[in-house]
Protein backbone atom coordinates (compact mmCIF):
# COMPACT_ATOMS: atom_id res chain seq x y z
CA UNK A 1 0.00 0.00 0.00
CA UNK A 2 2.27 2.60 -1.23
CA UNK A 3 0.37 4.97 -2.41
CA UNK A 4 -2.06 5.03 0.65
CA UNK A 5 1.53 5.51 2.91
CA UNK A 6 2.10 8.72 0.65
CA UNK A 7 -1.29 10.08 0.92
CA UNK A 8 -1.10 9.44 4.95
CA UNK A 9 2.27 11.36 4.93
CA UNK A 10 0.89 14.10 2.75
CA UNK A 11 -1.68 14.80 4.81
CA UNK A 12 0.42 14.79 7.95
CA UNK A 13 2.65 16.87 6.27
CA UNK A 14 0.32 19.24 5.19
CA UNK A 15 -1.97 19.75 8.68
CA UNK A 16 1.26 21.32 9.89
CA UNK A 17 2.65 23.32 7.09
CA UNK A 18 -1.53 24.60 6.53
CA UNK A 19 -1.53 25.69 10.20
CA UNK A 20 1.64 28.27 10.15
CA UNK A 21 0.37 28.94 6.42
CA UNK A 22 -2.90 30.03 7.43
CA UNK A 23 -1.20 31.88 10.07
CA UNK A 24 0.94 33.90 8.22
CA UNK A 25 -1.82 35.02 5.82
CA UNK A 26 -4.11 36.19 8.22
CA UNK A 27 -1.37 38.00 9.98
CA UNK A 28 -0.93 39.40 6.41
CA UNK A 29 -4.08 40.04 5.16
CA UNK A 30 -5.18 41.77 8.49
CA UNK A 31 -2.38 43.33 9.29
CA UNK A 32 -0.24 44.42 6.62
CA UNK A 33 3.07 42.67 8.40
CA UNK A 34 5.00 39.50 7.03
CA UNK A 35 5.70 38.05 10.02
CA UNK A 36 8.95 36.64 9.20
CA UNK A 37 9.11 35.84 13.11
CA UNK A 38 7.17 32.67 13.35
CA UNK A 39 10.40 30.44 13.55
CA UNK A 40 11.19 32.17 16.18
CA UNK A 41 6.94 31.92 17.74
CA UNK A 42 7.62 27.92 16.47
CA UNK A 43 11.18 27.90 18.88
CA UNK A 44 9.44 29.42 21.82
CA UNK A 45 7.09 27.68 21.62
CA UNK A 46 9.06 24.33 21.48
CA UNK A 47 10.87 25.02 24.14
CA UNK A 48 8.17 25.97 26.53
CA UNK A 49 6.24 22.62 25.87
CA UNK A 50 9.52 21.06 26.14
CA UNK A 51 10.47 22.60 29.87
CA UNK A 52 6.70 21.73 30.81
CA UNK A 53 7.31 18.10 29.82
CA UNK A 54 10.81 17.70 31.29
CA UNK A 55 9.72 19.99 34.84
CA UNK A 56 6.25 19.94 35.19
CA UNK A 57 4.65 16.72 34.10
CA UNK A 58 4.24 14.45 30.64
CA UNK A 59 0.79 14.82 30.43
CA UNK A 60 -0.32 15.39 26.82
CA UNK A 61 -2.75 18.15 27.20
CA UNK A 62 -0.73 20.45 29.64
CA UNK A 63 2.10 20.13 26.95
CA UNK A 64 0.31 20.71 23.82
CA UNK A 65 -1.78 23.68 25.87
CA UNK A 66 2.18 25.04 26.88
CA UNK A 67 3.16 25.16 23.70
CA UNK A 68 -0.55 26.70 22.37
CA UNK A 69 -0.09 29.44 25.18
CA UNK A 70 3.65 30.19 24.72
CA UNK A 71 2.87 30.37 20.88
CA UNK A 72 0.17 33.09 22.00
CA UNK A 73 2.52 34.99 24.34
CA UNK A 74 5.22 34.77 21.91
CA UNK A 75 2.86 36.83 19.31
CA UNK A 76 2.17 38.85 21.52
CA UNK A 77 5.86 39.58 21.89
CA UNK A 78 6.01 40.70 18.63
CA UNK A 79 3.00 42.59 18.14
CA UNK A 80 4.30 45.17 21.07
CA UNK A 81 7.73 44.72 19.40
CA UNK A 82 6.88 45.38 15.81
CA UNK A 83 3.52 45.88 15.04
CA UNK A 84 2.13 48.93 17.35
CA UNK A 85 5.33 50.88 17.56
CA UNK A 86 5.54 50.57 13.52
CA UNK A 87 2.25 50.04 11.85
CA UNK A 88 1.63 53.53 11.12
CA UNK A 89 4.76 54.87 9.77
CA UNK A 90 5.98 54.85 5.98
CA UNK A 91 6.90 51.61 4.61
CA UNK A 92 5.57 49.73 7.22
CA UNK A 93 5.55 46.46 5.09
CA UNK A 94 9.52 46.39 4.44
CA UNK A 95 10.43 47.66 8.05
CA UNK A 96 8.24 45.09 9.73
CA UNK A 97 9.56 42.44 7.66
CA UNK A 98 13.15 43.27 8.95
CA UNK A 99 11.85 43.74 12.45
CA UNK A 100 10.61 40.36 12.43
CA UNK A 101 13.24 38.90 10.63
CA UNK A 102 15.83 40.64 13.55
CA UNK A 103 13.64 39.12 16.52
CA UNK A 104 13.97 35.31 14.81
CA UNK A 105 17.16 36.14 14.76
CA UNK A 106 18.08 37.42 17.71
CA UNK A 107 15.89 34.88 19.39
CA UNK A 108 17.76 31.93 17.84
CA UNK A 109 20.79 32.93 18.95
CA UNK A 110 19.00 34.02 22.76
CA UNK A 111 17.90 30.22 22.11
CA UNK A 112 21.54 28.56 21.18
CA UNK A 113 23.04 30.55 24.40
CA UNK A 114 20.45 29.59 26.94
CA UNK A 115 19.47 25.81 25.98
CA UNK A 116 22.72 25.01 24.17
CA UNK A 117 23.23 23.24 20.46
CA UNK A 118 21.82 20.08 21.32
CA UNK A 119 18.63 19.25 20.22
CA UNK A 120 15.69 18.35 22.74
CA UNK A 121 12.92 15.75 21.94
CA UNK A 122 9.52 16.11 23.41
CA UNK A 123 7.54 12.69 24.57
CA UNK A 124 5.32 11.29 22.45
CA UNK A 125 1.87 12.86 23.15
CA UNK A 126 -0.04 10.30 21.26
CA UNK A 127 1.43 7.29 22.31
CA UNK A 128 2.37 4.62 20.62
CA UNK A 129 -0.88 3.06 19.22
CA UNK A 130 -1.32 2.03 15.75
CA UNK A 131 -4.84 0.88 13.84
CA UNK A 132 -4.99 -1.37 11.28
CA UNK A 133 -7.37 0.27 8.92
CA UNK A 134 -8.14 -2.53 5.71
CA UNK A 135 -4.30 -3.25 4.78
CA UNK A 136 -3.15 0.38 5.92
CA UNK A 137 -1.41 1.43 9.15
CA UNK A 138 -2.16 4.36 10.56
CA UNK A 139 0.09 5.52 14.05
CA UNK A 140 -1.84 7.15 16.79
CA UNK A 141 0.91 10.10 15.78
CA UNK A 142 -0.01 10.62 12.39
CA UNK A 143 -3.99 10.73 13.46
CA UNK A 144 -2.86 12.83 16.12
CA UNK A 145 -1.76 15.26 14.32
CA UNK A 146 -4.16 15.30 11.82
CA UNK A 147 -7.28 15.64 14.08
CA UNK A 148 -5.21 18.18 16.48
CA UNK A 149 -4.87 20.65 13.24
CA UNK A 150 -7.98 20.30 11.72
CA UNK A 151 -9.84 21.02 15.69
CA UNK A 152 -7.16 23.68 15.77
CA UNK A 153 -8.37 25.54 12.34
CA UNK A 154 -12.07 24.69 12.74
CA UNK A 155 -11.72 26.43 16.29
CA UNK A 156 -9.39 29.05 14.59
CA UNK A 157 -12.13 29.95 12.14
CA UNK A 158 -15.62 29.31 13.49
CA UNK A 159 -14.14 32.14 16.14
CA UNK A 160 -13.38 34.45 13.14
CA UNK A 161 -17.21 33.78 12.02
CA UNK A 162 -18.84 33.66 14.59
CA UNK A 163 -17.57 36.05 17.52
CA UNK A 164 -17.90 39.85 17.48
CA UNK A 165 -13.39 39.96 17.57
CA UNK A 166 -13.22 37.86 14.60
CA UNK A 167 -15.72 40.29 12.28
CA UNK A 168 -13.35 42.66 13.39
CA UNK A 169 -10.66 40.88 12.49
CA UNK A 170 -12.15 39.88 9.38
CA UNK A 171 -13.18 43.68 8.38
CA UNK A 172 -9.83 44.56 9.04
CA UNK A 173 -8.49 41.89 6.28
CA UNK A 174 -10.89 42.94 4.18
CA UNK A 175 -10.73 47.22 4.41
CA UNK A 176 -8.23 48.89 7.35
CA UNK A 177 -9.23 52.05 6.49
CA UNK A 178 -12.96 51.47 6.69
CA UNK A 179 -12.12 49.29 9.66
CA UNK A 180 -10.82 52.27 11.72
CA UNK A 181 -13.97 54.40 9.67
CA UNK A 182 -16.50 51.62 11.92
CA UNK A 183 -14.80 51.89 15.11
CA UNK A 184 -12.03 49.09 15.05
CA UNK A 185 -9.14 49.86 16.65
CA UNK A 186 -5.90 48.34 14.57
CA UNK A 187 -3.24 47.89 17.43
CA UNK A 188 -5.83 46.59 19.93
CA UNK A 189 -6.93 43.97 16.88
CA UNK A 190 -3.58 43.54 16.09
CA UNK A 191 -3.11 42.08 20.02
CA UNK A 192 -6.36 39.40 19.19
CA UNK A 193 -4.36 38.68 15.45
CA UNK A 194 -1.04 38.04 16.65
CA UNK A 195 -1.98 35.92 19.91
CA UNK A 196 -4.57 33.73 17.81
CA UNK A 197 -2.14 33.05 14.82
CA UNK A 198 1.07 32.80 17.22
CA UNK A 199 -1.34 30.07 19.01
CA UNK A 200 -1.45 28.34 15.79
CA UNK A 201 2.01 28.21 14.81
CA UNK A 202 2.49 27.12 19.04
CA UNK A 203 0.56 24.30 18.43
CA UNK A 204 2.40 23.22 15.02
CA UNK A 205 5.72 23.87 16.37
CA UNK A 206 4.77 20.53 19.23
CA UNK A 207 3.14 18.46 16.10
CA UNK A 208 6.24 18.75 14.33
CA UNK A 209 8.25 18.16 16.89
CA UNK A 210 6.55 14.70 17.38
CA UNK A 211 8.86 13.55 14.08
CA UNK A 212 11.77 16.38 14.23
CA UNK A 213 13.83 18.06 16.92
CA UNK A 214 13.31 21.37 19.01
CA UNK A 215 16.92 22.95 18.59
CA UNK A 216 17.25 26.87 18.27
CA UNK A 217 17.37 27.13 14.27
CA UNK A 218 14.35 23.90 14.28
CA UNK A 219 11.86 27.19 13.38
CA UNK A 220 13.70 28.23 10.30
CA UNK A 221 12.13 25.06 7.72
CA UNK A 222 8.39 25.83 8.96
CA UNK A 223 8.58 29.42 8.11
CA UNK A 224 10.04 29.04 4.90
CA UNK A 225 7.14 26.40 4.09
CA UNK A 226 4.82 28.32 6.21
CA UNK A 227 5.42 31.42 4.41
CA UNK A 228 5.45 29.71 0.56
CA UNK A 229 2.37 28.23 0.82
CA UNK A 230 0.55 30.86 2.14
CA UNK A 231 1.84 32.67 -0.49
CA UNK A 232 0.91 29.49 -3.16
CA UNK A 233 -2.68 29.84 -1.85
CA UNK A 234 -3.45 33.41 -1.96
CA UNK A 235 -2.33 35.51 1.06
CA UNK A 236 -5.68 36.11 2.82
CA UNK A 237 -7.93 33.01 1.82
CA UNK A 238 -7.96 30.25 4.10
CA UNK A 239 -9.11 27.37 1.81
CA UNK A 240 -6.37 28.55 -0.83
CA UNK A 241 -3.99 28.10 2.11
CA UNK A 242 -5.92 24.28 3.25
CA UNK A 243 -5.58 23.39 -0.86
CA UNK A 244 -1.90 24.86 -1.21
CA UNK A 245 -0.74 22.97 1.73
CA UNK A 246 -2.61 19.45 0.73
CA UNK A 247 -1.11 20.23 -2.74
CA UNK A 248 2.87 20.84 -1.29
CA UNK A 249 2.38 18.62 1.42
CA UNK A 250 1.53 15.29 -1.33
CA UNK A 251 4.42 16.05 -3.45
CA UNK A 252 7.06 16.67 -0.53
CA UNK A 253 5.94 13.28 0.41
CA UNK A 254 5.99 11.76 -3.50
CA UNK A 255 10.22 13.63 -3.28
CA UNK A 256 10.52 11.61 -0.24
CA UNK A 257 9.34 8.66 -1.69
CA UNK A 258 10.55 8.40 -4.88
CA UNK A 259 13.61 10.90 -5.30
CA UNK A 260 14.83 11.15 -1.38
CA UNK A 261 14.62 13.98 1.20
CA UNK A 262 17.10 16.11 -0.17
CA UNK A 263 15.12 17.17 -3.36
CA UNK A 264 12.20 18.37 -1.74
CA UNK A 265 12.55 21.79 -1.26
CA UNK A 266 13.18 21.82 -5.07
CA UNK A 267 10.20 20.10 -6.03
CA UNK A 268 8.21 22.14 -3.87
CA UNK A 269 9.87 25.11 -4.80
CA UNK A 270 9.14 24.27 -8.58
CA UNK A 271 5.58 23.48 -7.78
CA UNK A 272 4.92 26.91 -6.24
CA UNK A 273 6.82 28.89 -8.87
CA UNK A 274 4.47 27.07 -11.34
CA UNK A 275 1.70 27.89 -9.41
CA UNK A 276 2.23 31.25 -9.58
CA UNK A 277 3.18 31.55 -13.01
CA UNK A 278 -0.46 30.31 -13.87
CA UNK A 279 -2.42 32.10 -10.98
CA UNK A 280 -0.63 35.24 -9.86
CA UNK A 281 -2.18 35.90 -6.88
CA UNK A 282 -2.31 32.39 -5.58
CA UNK A 283 -4.50 29.41 -5.92
CA UNK A 284 -7.65 30.93 -3.84
CA UNK A 285 -8.58 33.11 -6.73
CA UNK A 286 -10.35 29.61 -8.06
CA UNK A 287 -12.56 29.79 -4.56
CA UNK A 288 -12.83 32.61 -3.01
CA UNK A 289 -15.42 34.64 -5.71
CA UNK A 290 -15.99 38.07 -3.57
CA UNK A 291 -12.50 38.54 -2.84
CA UNK A 292 -11.10 40.08 -5.88
CA UNK A 293 -14.27 42.48 -6.57
CA UNK B 1 -25.99 73.93 24.83
CA UNK B 2 -22.61 72.86 23.56
CA UNK B 3 -22.34 73.00 19.57
CA UNK B 4 -22.17 69.41 18.09
CA UNK B 5 -19.20 70.60 16.15
CA UNK B 6 -17.00 73.74 16.04
CA UNK B 7 -13.95 73.81 14.03
CA UNK B 8 -11.25 76.90 15.10
CA UNK B 9 -8.39 77.47 12.64
CA UNK B 10 -7.99 73.39 11.47
CA UNK B 11 -5.56 73.09 8.44
CA UNK B 12 -4.75 69.93 6.78
CA UNK B 13 -3.12 68.47 3.79
CA UNK B 14 -0.95 65.26 2.64
CA UNK B 15 2.35 65.88 2.91
CA UNK B 16 3.85 68.98 1.29
CA UNK B 17 0.25 69.35 0.21
CA UNK B 18 -2.31 71.98 1.90
CA UNK B 19 -5.53 70.89 1.29
CA UNK B 20 -7.45 72.83 3.86
CA UNK B 21 -6.75 76.76 4.87
CA UNK B 22 -7.53 78.46 8.13
CA UNK B 23 -11.18 77.20 8.74
CA UNK B 24 -13.48 77.57 10.99
CA UNK B 25 -17.09 76.21 11.09
CA UNK B 26 -19.60 75.39 13.88
CA UNK B 27 -22.63 72.76 13.52
CA UNK B 28 -25.25 73.24 16.61
CA UNK B 29 -27.52 70.51 17.68
CA UNK B 30 -30.12 69.43 15.38
CA UNK B 31 -28.92 70.72 12.29
CA UNK B 32 -28.63 69.68 9.26
CA UNK B 33 -25.94 71.27 6.99
CA UNK B 34 -25.08 70.73 3.48
CA UNK B 35 -21.48 71.70 2.13
CA UNK B 36 -21.23 72.38 -1.27
CA UNK B 37 -18.26 72.98 -3.67
CA UNK B 38 -16.20 71.60 -6.90
CA UNK B 39 -13.93 68.28 -6.68
CA UNK B 40 -10.75 68.17 -4.73
CA UNK B 41 -11.45 71.97 -3.18
CA UNK B 42 -11.20 69.86 0.50
CA UNK B 43 -14.65 68.53 1.25
CA UNK B 44 -13.75 65.19 1.37
CA UNK B 45 -10.90 66.45 3.13
CA UNK B 46 -12.70 68.25 5.69
CA UNK B 47 -14.19 65.27 6.94
CA UNK B 48 -11.21 63.27 7.08
CA UNK B 49 -9.49 65.95 8.83
CA UNK B 50 -12.72 65.74 11.85
CA UNK B 51 -12.00 61.92 11.68
CA UNK B 52 -8.15 62.08 11.71
CA UNK B 53 -7.37 60.54 9.14
CA UNK B 54 -5.39 63.50 6.65
CA UNK B 55 -1.68 63.33 6.79
CA UNK B 56 -1.09 66.17 8.79
CA UNK B 57 -3.15 68.58 10.42
CA UNK B 58 -3.25 71.60 12.95
CA UNK B 59 -6.61 73.29 14.64
CA UNK B 60 -8.92 73.34 17.37
CA UNK B 61 -11.83 70.51 16.39
CA UNK B 62 -14.40 69.95 18.89
CA UNK B 63 -17.11 67.11 19.00
CA UNK B 64 -19.62 67.66 21.38
CA UNK B 65 -17.31 69.74 23.74
CA UNK B 66 -14.66 67.80 23.57
CA UNK B 67 -11.41 68.06 21.97
CA UNK B 68 -10.69 65.83 18.77
CA UNK B 69 -8.24 68.13 17.11
CA UNK B 70 -4.80 67.04 17.26
CA UNK B 71 -1.82 68.97 15.78
CA UNK B 72 0.42 66.08 13.96
CA UNK B 73 2.64 65.35 11.13
CA UNK B 74 1.72 61.92 10.36
CA UNK B 75 0.12 58.84 11.51
CA UNK B 76 -3.43 59.23 9.34
CA UNK B 77 -6.25 57.07 11.25
CA UNK B 78 -4.26 56.53 14.60
CA UNK B 79 -6.67 57.72 16.69
CA UNK B 80 -9.76 57.60 14.14
CA UNK B 81 -11.74 54.67 16.43
CA UNK B 82 -11.33 56.84 19.49
CA UNK B 83 -13.15 59.73 17.95
CA UNK B 84 -15.61 57.71 16.10
CA UNK B 85 -16.47 55.83 19.58
CA UNK B 86 -17.09 59.49 20.92
CA UNK B 87 -19.82 60.31 18.88
CA UNK B 88 -18.61 60.06 15.27
CA UNK B 89 -20.50 58.18 12.03
CA UNK B 90 -18.75 58.16 9.28
CA UNK B 91 -20.73 57.13 5.79
CA UNK B 92 -17.44 57.47 3.37
CA UNK B 93 -17.34 58.73 -0.33
CA UNK B 94 -18.18 55.83 -2.86
CA UNK B 95 -17.63 52.10 -1.69
CA UNK B 96 -15.62 52.13 1.29
CA UNK B 97 -16.78 48.86 2.69
CA UNK B 98 -15.96 45.30 3.39
CA UNK B 99 -16.73 43.29 0.33
CA UNK B 100 -16.57 39.96 2.05
CA UNK B 101 -18.92 40.57 4.61
CA UNK B 102 -22.93 39.91 4.58
CA UNK B 103 -24.46 42.64 4.50
CA UNK B 104 -25.98 41.46 7.61
CA UNK B 105 -22.11 41.29 9.40
CA UNK B 106 -21.69 44.62 7.71
CA UNK B 107 -24.39 46.56 10.10
CA UNK B 108 -22.85 44.51 12.75
CA UNK B 109 -19.85 45.91 12.29
CA UNK B 110 -21.37 49.32 12.86
CA UNK B 111 -22.97 48.55 15.94
CA UNK B 112 -19.09 49.03 17.99
CA UNK B 113 -20.34 50.31 21.28
CA UNK B 114 -21.38 47.95 24.46
CA UNK B 115 -24.39 49.10 23.78
CA UNK B 116 -25.45 48.99 20.21
CA UNK B 117 -23.96 45.62 20.57
CA UNK B 118 -26.60 44.22 22.67
CA UNK B 119 -29.48 46.02 21.19
CA UNK B 120 -28.42 45.15 17.24
CA UNK B 121 -31.57 43.29 16.20
CA UNK B 122 -33.75 45.79 17.03
CA UNK B 123 -30.63 48.52 15.43
CA UNK B 124 -30.87 46.17 12.48
CA UNK B 125 -35.26 46.62 12.10
CA UNK B 126 -34.68 50.42 12.26
CA UNK B 127 -32.01 50.34 9.45
CA UNK B 128 -33.83 47.64 7.57
CA UNK B 129 -37.19 50.16 8.16
CA UNK B 130 -35.42 52.91 6.24
CA UNK B 131 -33.85 50.77 3.12
CA UNK B 132 -36.08 48.41 2.71
CA UNK B 133 -34.45 46.24 -0.20
CA UNK B 134 -31.66 45.66 2.06
CA UNK B 135 -34.05 42.93 3.95
CA UNK B 136 -33.89 40.08 1.28
CA UNK B 137 -29.91 40.91 0.64
CA UNK B 138 -28.93 40.16 4.57
CA UNK B 139 -26.81 36.68 3.74
CA UNK B 140 -25.93 38.31 0.53
CA UNK B 141 -22.01 39.63 0.31
CA UNK B 142 -21.74 43.44 -0.05
CA UNK B 143 -19.31 42.49 -2.69
CA UNK B 144 -21.88 41.42 -5.07
CA UNK B 145 -24.62 44.19 -4.43
CA UNK B 146 -25.58 46.95 -6.87
CA UNK B 147 -24.40 50.51 -6.27
CA UNK B 148 -27.44 51.46 -4.75
CA UNK B 149 -27.16 49.28 -2.51
CA UNK B 150 -24.10 49.55 -1.16
CA UNK B 151 -24.43 53.03 -0.92
CA UNK B 152 -27.57 51.88 1.32
CA UNK B 153 -25.34 49.57 3.89
CA UNK B 154 -23.54 52.30 3.90
CA UNK B 155 -25.00 54.68 5.09
CA UNK B 156 -27.25 51.89 7.19
CA UNK B 157 -23.92 50.68 8.70
CA UNK B 158 -23.76 54.49 10.08
CA UNK B 159 -26.81 54.53 11.24
CA UNK B 160 -26.62 51.54 13.89
CA UNK B 161 -25.01 53.53 16.88
CA UNK B 162 -26.33 56.82 18.20
CA UNK B 163 -23.86 59.41 16.75
CA UNK B 164 -23.43 63.27 17.77
CA UNK B 165 -22.33 64.14 14.43
CA UNK B 166 -23.50 62.01 11.32
CA UNK B 167 -20.48 62.40 8.02
CA UNK B 168 -22.16 61.98 4.85
CA UNK B 169 -19.97 61.68 1.58
CA UNK B 170 -21.81 62.50 -1.33
CA UNK B 171 -24.35 60.19 -0.62
CA UNK B 172 -25.70 60.41 -4.60
CA UNK B 173 -22.72 59.99 -6.06
CA UNK B 174 -22.23 57.56 -9.00
CA UNK B 175 -26.33 56.25 -8.58
CA UNK B 176 -28.22 56.95 -11.27
CA UNK B 177 -30.61 60.25 -10.42
CA UNK B 178 -33.62 58.18 -9.48
CA UNK B 179 -31.67 56.50 -6.72
CA UNK B 180 -29.61 59.30 -5.82
CA UNK B 181 -32.87 61.34 -4.91
CA UNK B 182 -33.99 57.80 -3.37
CA UNK B 183 -31.09 57.60 -0.91
CA UNK B 184 -30.61 61.47 -0.42
CA UNK B 185 -34.30 61.59 0.87
CA UNK B 186 -34.22 58.36 2.97
CA UNK B 187 -30.83 60.28 4.96
CA UNK B 188 -32.69 63.69 5.77
CA UNK B 189 -35.33 61.61 7.02
CA UNK B 190 -33.51 60.64 9.89
CA UNK B 191 -34.88 61.36 13.34
CA UNK B 192 -31.19 63.55 14.40
CA UNK B 193 -32.92 64.37 18.39
CA UNK B 194 -29.84 66.61 19.43
CA UNK B 195 -27.49 64.96 16.92
CA UNK B 196 -26.38 66.85 14.00
CA UNK B 197 -26.02 65.60 10.03
CA UNK B 198 -23.06 67.20 7.86
CA UNK B 199 -23.64 66.01 4.29
CA UNK B 200 -21.07 67.12 1.28
CA UNK B 201 -23.03 67.11 -2.31
CA UNK B 202 -21.84 68.23 -5.64
CA UNK B 203 -25.49 68.44 -6.55
CA UNK B 204 -27.03 71.55 -5.26
CA UNK B 205 -30.72 70.63 -6.42
CA UNK B 206 -30.56 68.02 -4.08
CA UNK B 207 -30.30 69.73 -1.09
CA UNK B 208 -32.04 72.88 -1.72
CA UNK B 209 -34.71 73.60 0.73
CA UNK B 210 -34.54 70.17 2.60
CA UNK B 211 -31.05 71.28 5.12
CA UNK B 212 -31.16 73.97 7.55
CA UNK B 213 -27.75 75.80 5.64
CA UNK B 214 -25.60 75.21 2.82
CA UNK B 215 -22.31 76.47 2.92
CA UNK B 216 -19.90 76.70 -0.10
CA UNK B 217 -16.46 75.17 0.02
CA UNK B 218 -14.00 76.82 -2.45
CA UNK B 219 -10.08 76.38 -2.73
CA UNK B 220 -10.16 74.56 1.32
CA UNK B 221 -11.66 77.40 2.26
CA UNK B 222 -15.53 77.61 2.89
CA UNK B 223 -17.01 80.79 0.62
CA UNK B 224 -20.90 81.84 1.22
CA UNK B 225 -23.77 80.78 3.26
CA UNK B 226 -27.51 80.16 2.79
CA UNK B 227 -30.43 79.53 5.19
CA UNK B 228 -33.00 77.29 4.14
CA UNK B 229 -34.85 79.31 2.55
CA UNK B 230 -32.30 79.42 -0.02
CA UNK B 231 -33.20 78.75 -4.35
CA UNK B 232 -31.28 78.06 -7.21
CA UNK B 233 -31.67 81.02 -8.95
CA UNK B 234 -34.03 80.10 -12.12
CA UNK B 235 -34.99 76.96 -10.89
CA UNK B 236 -38.68 78.85 -9.99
Amino acid sequence: MDIAFVIINAITVAAIYGLIAIAVSITWSSLGLVNLAYGFIFSFAGYAAWLVATQVSKDPFLIAGAGILAGAVAGIIICLLVFIPLHDKPAFTSRGMIATLAISLIGSQVFLMVFGPTSKSLPDIFGRGKVKFFDITLTAEKIGIVVCSITMLIVAVTWMRSSRRGLEIRAMMMNPHAASIVGIGIRRTGLYVMALTGAMAGLASVLLSQTYYIAPFSGLTPLIKGVSIALCGGLGSVQGAVIAAILLGLVEALTNKFAGGQFVLMTQFLVIILVLMIRPRGISGLVDKAREQ
Amino acid sequence: MTEVLKIEGLSAGYGPLRVIHDLDLVIHPGERVGIVGLNGHGKTTLFYAIAGLTGWQRGSILLNGRQIGRTRSQGAGRYTHQIVRQGLAIMPQGDEIFHGLTVEEHLDSGAFTPEAWRTRKARKERVLDIFEPLRKLMKTPVGRLSGGERRMVSIGRGLMTDAKLYLSDEPSLGLAPKLGIAVMEALLAIDLKDSAMFIAEQNVALLEGKVDRIIGMHAGKLKGEASSSFRLSGSH
